[in-house]
């Protein structure tokens, strides 16, 4: 990697959310007790979605970072056609990875569900990557090609369990999403007073910079004049 | 406003099997692609299609109506044209409704072998002029032509009353400053050429940096822009660079802004175009979605005589700006 990142860094704030809490409480799990649900997710995806990788074909010795910032772990992505690997870290550390890609866990989950846009996400900040450029862009482009439907795909994988697992798993997303817009409200009490400085600092900076543009371009015309 | 006389087609993109059952059911009337190879112009890692690919897509979309172009609309290299002519080859065998191209001989190759196969002259031809359209038409007998970005309103309604072929225009999506076809800046920076090699800077070439709360892009050995905190971020290519010049820092050619014609659709269609693009075969299948369901409403609205709606696009934009371009050349 020409520009390694190889420690758990934070360029991408996490926003406070259920799953800020939820990692949390994960901090004291050893990730090596996590890594069979990741085994059993790209078990998933190399039944379902064959073409992801089949798409990632010109890149078998990478190894891309997937850095969920609002938990405690890191995921490491090797797309080998023969003997792919989504292996569980707790960072980066000492890591060779090739590119790395920053966001949010709901925002990752969007993106590789189709329902963001990357290159929007990514224009706007909110999700950062690092790295060799054409990894990521393959693998975004993989991915959103896959048309995942990880409600169809959770579906297909619990067999006749689907239809009351499908409905818990309603009712705890109705519960997550009553959860965050409380902690949104929290978060709105708690800093609103600041944002609205801060906003009202920036207004101004704004406008001094759009005088210093104006005087800088009557200056430049009085000395072309003289 | 009266309804229109004759409709508008909406040409949407589509990067991979699942944008285009996105477009398809967003309301495109076609969707254009390309194969998985540098015959064409958005060559990027992971995106495009196999021809099997292909084949399921052709028949998802004409189940539903939908017509397939695909694009193959590089320039071939000297002495080695046989991939591009294999693509003509198999676009013609799976039966898409045209194809879309630039090159001369390309353009011959596929009127000699595919006299069937419908031709649509690309906008990396780069034919702004009666003169060049008429003689895509005569010599080759292309159907439509894809404008390039740099003519006005009237410009383009003067072209329609000249020329005997189907007018089509962007309308959204990524801005081409350039002479397209013929614009070397990237091969410049990458030694990459977006118009033989088929990516206009290449993401082998590309790098984000973070320092502190700044982001910087760079292509090749270029630096291309410096991002400060909070501030939208764009993709670097040389004509959107933000460059320091006689002691000035600013955009030297463009900045990173999206076209968006929403506003003066009506005005397209009075200046005689047949056909809306909308650009983005790049972008993943929300932009599609969002994208092609805001100008189906739009064009429906228009072919009811009604005011196409306001729809808010801000958040898919490069730069998150929008501008309508040289169709208004607002800036003058």
């Amino acid at each position: 990697m020409s520009n390694p990142r190889t420690e758990r860094s934070r360029p991408v704030d996490p926003p406070f959310s259920p799953i800020l809490l939820a990692g949390m409480a994960l901090g004291p799990v050893p990730p090596r007790f996590l890594q069979p649900l990741f085994d059993a997710i790209l078990a998933v995806v190399r039944r379902r979605h064959p073409d992801i990788l089949d798409r990632l074909t010109a890149y078998p010795d990478a190894v891309i970072g997937i850095d969920p910032v609002d938990l405690p772990f890191v995921l490491l992505l090797e797309p080998k056609p023969d003997r792919p690997r989504l292996t569980v870290y707790r960072d980066f550390a000492d890591l060779p990875v090739t590119a790395v890609i920053r966001g949010p866990l709901a925002m990752l989950i969007a993106l590789g569900e189709g329902r963001l846009d990357g290159d929007a996400v990514f224009f706007s900040r909110q999700l950062v990557i690092e790295g060799d450029t054409e990894v990521i862009v393959a693998l975004r482009n993989a991915v959103d090609g896959a048309g995942i439907d990880m409600e169809a795909d959770f579906a297909a994988t619990v067999g006749p369990l689907a239809r009351p697992l499908l409905q818990a798993a309603r009712v705890g997303g109705w519960l997550f999403r009553r959860l965050a817009d409380d902690m949104a409200l929290v978060r709105q009490a708690l800093v609103g007073p600041a944002l609205k400085s801060a906003d009202a600092q920036a207004a101004r900076l704004n406008e001094l910079e759009g005088e210093i543009v104006t005087l800088r371009r009557s200056l430049r015309q009085r000395e072309q004049r003289t | 406003m009266t309804g229109l006389s004759r409709p508008v087609e909406l040409v949407c993109p589509a990067g991979t099997p699942a944008a285009l059952r996105a477009a398809v059911d967003a309301g495109a009337d076609s969707v254009y692609l390309g194969f998985r190879d540098e015959t064409n112009a958005r060559n990027f890692p992971g995106l495009n299609f196999s021809r099997d690919e292909l084949a399921t897509g052709l028949a998802y979309a004409h189940e539903r109506g939908t017509k397939v172009f695909v694009a193959i609309n590089t320039f071939p290299r000297a002495g080695a044209p046989e991939l591009w002519h294999k693509a003509v080859d198999d676009a013609a065998r799976l039966k898409v409704d045209a194809v879309i191209m630039a090159d001369l001989g390309l353009c011959d190759y596929t009127a000699r072998h595919h006299p069937e196969l419908r031709l649509h002259l690309s906008v990396q031809a780069s034919a702004s002029s009666a003169e060049a359209i008429r003689f895509y038409h005569e010599a080759f007998g292309i159907r439509r032509a894809i404008l390039p970005r740099v003519l006005m309103v009237p410009e383009i309604a003067d072209l329609s009353a000249r020329v005997p072929v189907e007018m089509e225009v962007f309308i959204f999506g990524g801005l081409c400053v350039m002479a397209e076809g013929r614009c070397s800046l990237s091969s410049y920076a990458t030694g990459k050429s977006p118009n033989m090699n088929g990516a206009c800077s290449p993401a082998s070439h590309v790098r984000y940096t973070e320092k502190g709360d700044k982001v910087v892009s760079q292509l090749g050995e270029f630096t291309i822009n410096t991002f400060g905190a909070g501030e939208p971020a764009g993709y670097p290519t040389l004509c959107k660079g933000r460059f320091e010049a006689n002691g000035r820092l600013s955009y030297l050619f463009e900045e990173p802004t999206s076209l968006n014609t929403l506003s003066i659709l009506p005005q397209l269609i009075a200046a005689g175009v047949t056909s809306f693009k909308i650009e983005g075969r790049q972008r993943g299948r929300a932009y599609v979605t969002n994208v092609v369901k805001a100008f189906r409403l739009a064009v429906d609205a228009i072919s009811r005589g009604e005011t196409p709606p306001d729809i808010d696009l801000d958040g898919i934009t490069e730069g998150g700006r929008q501008t309508s371009g040289a169709y208004e050349r607002s800036w003058q």
